[in-house]
């Protein structure tokens, strides 16, 4: 067994040699590109599914906007006050840093779990996608609460659109990322041409003088579809800041930010909040309104802009489910006996077609990103901790790296026991991270403190007599 | 030279991404003509700023 875990661990770090060593100064990247990074990162066909949910979970009009003004504020600041300040400082990616303080086995554990969050998340891409295939082939999408697939056409669609991605993946995953870069700023700008055209159908007057009337009476209208829970001003908010959790406060973009010339380039990532996790947002809602509240994000893209509408819900999907297959396939790699990066890419994406057979990986796509959010954050916390807390109580830092441990206890006992407690907070599960981030932080720093057994000697001045 | 006027053609094709849809809204033309000068400049900024890309 240990010979067996030490196997995994060297494979992994082979995986992640290249960005071992720290970012030299000479290597530091300028605001423009974490600002053009942001911008083309957060739109993706998600936000197709995002916005219309708020539209369906009975979102008032005034809370949407100040939900996502101030929830996409809190994101920014957790990138700014949060990420970049430990990418600035270590220069290292998330892997290496976690690696020093939870030892190579918990990162093994760490890497897995990702995987599976990957699998999913790119699951619900590919059954966005089929959304907008299947009006096309005028195969009917599954209702609302549906868990499972209604039909075999369904079944096939998406397992074919899985499959296309999957093997795109594997055969040319850098020249179809360069391509991902293209199309960005063109999905940005049907998200908006699908609102404006679809405003009319709305009735909406062409001077716009009926515009926040008919905002708050026909699209974000505070009354929610039947079977769907009411959300409030503090919902909107929560799930626009911890949206992208294991980003900001998760830590996973210090591979990002180790670039960055200063922390408060963290600032920059208002670049991809704002235009695409609150215009586009917007956009959706207002789509989703224009076809009586349908959630079918393919028949709402096509009504709203037509086949170019049709390509945007495809080609947004599949942008997205692209590296985030070839991710999972990183990720499983080490856990596999020398297999091929080829290889776990394809068993990565047999099971994220598989899943996205399953019409609730879309369907209850704002539970999934809140749990994926959840799941890593208890990580952070603990990075966190180590980072500021230790040095600050005179608690030695990177125990498990001096100390050659595989596994750090404190770290696996604080994420298991963290996740835990979260899962039986009683109250809903958008705002349970945040307790749960403390609780994590806190004991992991008194179990530190409790049974660390190696503290810092702090000498004092000898006083003068 | 060509990489400008590829670059100048996509930002006009992107830009009339924006434009046909605010066109449609002030009923400038029917939901059908919207919906293919739309599809039209949408090729055009794939065309054009995959070349541009390419060069770059």
């Amino acid at each position: 067994m240990p010979s067996k875990l030490s196997q995994i661990v060297s494979k992994m770090d082979q995986l992640y040699e290249y960005d071992r060593e720290a970012v030299s100064q000479n290597k530091l990247k300028p605001w423009t590109q974490f600002a053009g990074l942001f911008a083309g990162e957060h739109v993706a066909g998600t936000e197709f599914v995002i916005g219309a949910f708020f539209v369906l979970h009975g979102v008032r009009a005034v809370d949407l906007l100040v939900g996502l003004l101030v929830g996409n504020l809190l994101a920014v600041l957790s990138w700014t006050l949060v990420c970049a300040p430990i990418a600035t400082r270590t220069r290292l990616t998330l892997y290496w840093y976690v690696r020093k303080i939870t030892g190579p086995g918990l990162t093994a554990v760490y890497n897995v779990a990702n995987a599976i969050l990957y699998c999913i998340l790119a699951g619900a891409m590919i059954a966005v996608a089929a959304t907008a295939v299947g009006l096309a082939l005028g195969i009917p999408t599954p209702a609302l609460t549906d868990v499972f697939p209604n039909s075999v056409a369904w079944v096939l669609l998406t397992f074919s659109i899985g499959l296309t991605f999957l093997v795109l993946a594997i055969l040319g995953f850098e020249k179809l990322s360069r391509f991902a870069e293209v199309c960005s700023p063109w999905m940005f700008t049907i998200f908006i041409a699908g609102a404006v055209a679809m405003l009319p159908v709305l009735g909406v007057h062409r001077n716009l003088d009926n515009f926040w009337e008919i905002a708050q009476s026909r699209i974000w209208t505070g009354v929610p579809t039947p079977g769907q829970e009411q959300f409030n001003v503090w919902h909107v908010t929560f799930f626009a800041w911890f949206c992208n959790l294991a980003m900001h406060i998760g830590l996973s973009d210090m591979a990002l930010f180790r670039y960055a010339r200063h922390w408060s380039f963290g600032l920059f990532s208002a670049f991809g909040m704002y235009p695409g996790h609150m215009l586009a947002w917007m956009c959706s809602g207002i789509m989703v309104a224009g076809v009586n509240r349908q959630m079918d994000p393919g028949l709402m893209a096509f009504e709203a802009a037509g086949f170019a509408g049709l390509m945007a819900v495809m080609l947004a999907s599949w942008t997205t489910a692209n590296p985030t297959l070839y991710r999972a396939g990183l990720a499983l790699q080490c856990v596999t006996p020398n297999w091929p990066r080829w290889k776990t890419t394809l068993i990565a994406g047999l099971i994220t077609t598989v899943l996205s057979c399953f019409p609730v990986v879309f369907m209850k796509l704002l539970d999934y990103v809140a749990i994926y959010g959840l799941v890593l954050m208890p990580v952070g916390a603990i990075v966190f901790a180590e980072h500021w807390v230790f040095p600050k109580l005179g608690l030695a830092q990177y125990r498990a790296e001096k100390q050659g441990w595989t596994f750090n206890w404190a770290a696996l006992a604080v994420w298991i026991g963290t996740l835990a407690l979260c899962f039986v907070m009683p109250f809903h599960l958008f705002f349970r991270w945040l307790p749960g981030y403390f609780i994590a932080l806190v004991s992991y720093t008194l179990l530190n403190l409790t049974f660390g057994r190696e503290r810092i000697v702090r000498k004092e001045p000898a006083k003068a007599a | 030279m060509l990489r400008k006027w590829l670059r100048l053609f996509a930002v006009l094709c992107l830009a009339g991404c924006l434009a046909v849809p605010v066109l449609y809204f002030m009923g400038s033309f029917d939901a059908v003509t919207y919906k293919g000068l739309l599809l039209a400049v949408s090729i055009g900024w794939f065309v054009f700023a995959t070349a541009w890309a390419a060069r770059s």
